[in-house]
């Protein structure tokens, strides 16, 4: 701060209003909810009883949907991360062999503006068994896969994974466009140096654009790992968290406790946990990139 | 993703703030309207002559109505916006605000406006348990003077009303009273050669692995909103309880879930299941899409309340279709006692600015429902008297079927959401959707419901 040599006072004038507002807007309606997840209260009643610890304890110790949509959140989290690479890799060989590299990024953006609850309908029809004209079992009998047909988002094995697949699909575009504009922000004249000194190709990437990109990829892997722990909309559009829970996650379970179980004290103690789980996950995702980027500069 | 990762991490907190600068703006509300009702009750005794509201003022009143009638091609929409715009005509002062929604958004949506004590002048509820904690928090006014007015009260069906009332007090007005029936579609029947309706439960089965058989889907269903599913369970359960009254009696703690007509419900339910009685992925279907497969006549039945008629009616399995009652099981119950569906009901806010006009509007609306459904051929399951004859009127076949069932009603129960509370009826609704999905062992879900039911008491 010293470097920009105004005055605190400056500073805190125009830092004021946003702060206000987020105070107002996110930390203190994040407190009430804490305090909220204490009561015994349905949301509408002015009876409310304190419970303590009650709903945390129900939550940890009794509650069989909450641990198995844990892992789901968990899970739809670790799949988006794992896709980042794979956008990276992607954007490289873009920027690398592709002269336009632009109109295709635009292309593979497309489903990131559309709503999600279109995305959702779209590929709930797509899903749907071949009895009701689902394409892709349609495609797979047609290629004479009939074992691999399912009713992909009703089994409760495999619909979770469909649901991943959804978000993957729509998401890609996004990342890859953070990870090429990562690349295409690497000056040239560094890899025309290197490559005097004879490192070219994939050697160039390994010395390069790895170190390089690691602020921007640690950008996409926050993300990407907020975003999923969060989801929301797409599971309630596709499958409403059913059947019978094989699809809740975190905040649906929040939304279902409390507005249709009427355990509104039960829905903030949830939705407690998920603030702090992304608190958590968010404070050690960055000290580990802090990390690489020490070791790899 | 930014905006999405903001969005996010601020969904809960922006919903909590949400809740806490309503409840602000609530309780300044509740003072205002405390003086505004007094000086309303003044209005109210220098113009005793309610039905048509004098305003002397003149001054403009907007009241707010939401409704579930979100559907144009519906003619319950027709209804609604007819009765409205013939009331505005009449009372030039008065404007009704429509906040128009579907069911599930309306239920969230005032869930969110009690949560403050904001919620719209006539909004829409269900009865029972489902009304019981918005009465219990004191958000709805009595209706009891505003039903005594212009008659009001005895165009209501007997005992209808007994729903919607607590301690003495009547606090909303149904809009229909309906039952649940199986409708059926007598071509799909002919063709896979079926020539009597289901009698028992045994020949419920056979026919649908008859029509199975021929590559027709025998029961509709949108379990998606697992309402659907329940509701059709609730009649294998009426059936094996051999009559009405067995959630009534888990509540007294006559009976638990672990009784043997609950399990024995849960076993035909699945024969139901395995039978293929129903579509593919029925678990991914909404109820309007579940709807919609018997009525593009892709499917043979449809288990579901008789509010279904008109929307059949209007259909293109209109002509088609039948409707009987749901059979007996294993040689229980009585095919002529029925789920009884008590309809969505209008409510007055009691923090309303404007009671005395909201009560006069409603008083107004409610009385002239029943003539309006009637013209605009909606009339089978309206829960008020209607002078008038069906087939004169030109009403069809199918709604002169269910009007006879109705003759044959002896009684029956209600719906579970709408007699246990709503955390236990949340277990048994995504228990009863697990059943669509997977064979489960039926002691075990009857031991969760009595689990959840005991949790939840």
């Amino acid at each position: 701060m010293k470097v920009l040599k105004v005055p605190a006072r400056t500073i805190a004038v125009f830092v004021l209003p946003c702060l206000l507002l987020y105070v107002c807007l996110v930390f203190a309606p994040i407190l009430v909810s804490f305090y909220t997840g204490l009561l015994q209260w349905d949301g509408i009643t002015t009876t409310k009883t304190f419970a303590g610890l009650a709903n945390f304890k129900e939550m940890f110790f009794h509650d069989p949907v909450f641990w198995p949509s844990v892992k789901r959140t968990l899970l739809y989290a670790v799949a988006s991360m794992v896709e980042i690479p794979f956008c990276l890799l992607m954007a490289i060989l873009l920027n690398r062999y592709v002269r336009k590299g632009n109109t295709l990024v635009s292309i593979y953006f497309t489903p990131v503006i559309l709503s999600v609850v279109i995305i959702g309908q779209l590929w709930k029809t797509i899903y749907d068994p071949v009895s009701m004209g689902g394409m892709l079992n349609g495609v797979l009998i047609s290629l004479g896969l009939d074992s691999w047909t399912h009713n992909w988002i009703t089994e409760p094995k495999i619909a979770m994974f469909a649901l991943y697949a959804v978000s993957l699909w729509q998401y890609f575009g996004y990342h890859l466009l953070i990870q090429y504009t990562g690349v295409q922000n690497i000056p040239d004249e560094l890899y025309e140096a290197a490559k005097i000194d004879g490192a070219d190709g994939f050697k160039a990437d390994r010395y390069i654009t790895f170190p390089l990109i690691i602020p921007i990829f640690k950008i996409s892997i926050v993300l990407a790992f907020i975003g999923s722990l969060q989801a929301f909309d797409l599971v309630m559009v596709m499958t409403a968290g059913g059947p019978a829970h094989a699809t809740d996650v975190i905040s649906t379970h929040m939304y279902n406790s409390s507005f249709l179980s009427f355990k509104y004290g039960y829905g903030s103690a949830i939705a407690s946990f998920l603030v702090i789980l992304c608190l958590v996950f968010t404070a050690s995702i960055n000290t580990i990139f802090n990390k690489l980027e020490k070791k790899f500069s | 993703m930014v905006s999405k990762k903001m969005k996010a991490t601020s969904t809960i907190a922006l919903s909590a703030a949400l809740v806490l600068s309503m409840a602000a703006c609530g309780n300044s509300n509740n003072n205002e309207s405390k003086g505004a009702t007094e000086s309303k009750g003044n209005t109210a005794t220098n113009a005793p002559d309610a039905g048509t509201t004098k305003t002397e003022s003149g001054k403009k009143v907007t009241i707010t109505f939401q409704n579930i009638y979100p559907d144009p091609a519906t003619p319950s929409y027709k209804m609604l916006h007819e009765l409205v715009d013939q009331y505005e005509k009449e009372n030039p002062n008065i404007h009704i605000e429509l906040d128009t929604l579907n069911t599930d958004q309306q239920k969230v949506k005032l869930k969110t406006q009690a949560a403050s004590k904001e919620i719209p002048d006539i909004t829409i509820v269900n009865p029972a348990a489902q009304m019981k904690p918005f009465v219990d928090a004191k958000l709805f006014a009595p209706l009891n003077d505003m039903l005594d007015q212009n008659g009001l009260k005895d165009t209501y069906q007997s005992g209808l009303l007994d729903y919607y009332s607590f301690d003495g007090n009547v606090y909303a007005l149904p809009d229909g009273n309906n039952i649940e029936v199986v409708y059926y579609n007598k071509e799909l029947f002919e063709q896979a050669g079926i020539a009597d309706t289901p009698k028992t439960f045994d020949e419920l089965l056979q026919d649908v692995k008859t029509l199975k058989a021929k590559g027709i889907t025998p029961i509709a269903i949108g379990e998606k909103d697992s309402w659907t599913g329940s509701f059709l369970f609730m009649n294998i359960l009426l059936r094996t309880n051999g009559g009405p009254g067995f959630l009534q009696d888990v509540l007294d703690g006559k009976k638990t879930f672990e009784d043997p007509a609950f399990v024995e419900a849960v076993d035909r339910f699945q024969d139901l299941v395995q039978a293929g009685a129903f579509p593919d992925g029925a678990t991914s279907i909404d109820a309007n899409a579940g709807g919609n497969i018997f009525k593009s006549g892709k499917a043979a039945m449809w288990v579901i309340g008789s509010w279904e008629t008109g929307a059949i009616d209007a259909s293109s399995v209109a002509g088609k279709a039948g409707a009987f009652q749901f059979p007996s099981v294993n040689g229980k119950g009585d095919p002529n006692e029925f789920m009884l569906a008590p309809g969505s009901a209008f409510a007055i806010s009691a923090n309303s600015e404007h009671l005395q006009e909201t009560k006069d509007f409603l008083n107004f609306f409610t009385l002239n429902l029943p003539n309006k459904q009637f013209e605009l051929k909606n009339a089978v399951g309206i829960g008020q008297k209607v002078d008038g004859d069906l087939k004169g009127a030109g009403y069809s076949d199918l709604a002169i079927n269910i009007s006879g069932l109705f003759n044959q009603v002896k009684g029956g129960d209600l719906a579970f959401d709408n007699t246990m509370n709503p955390a236990t009826a949340q277990v048994h609704l995504s228990s009863i959707q697990n059943l669509f999905v997977q064979k489960v062992d039926s002691v075990q879900v009857a031991k969760e419901h009595q689990t959840a039911f005991e949790a939840n008491k």
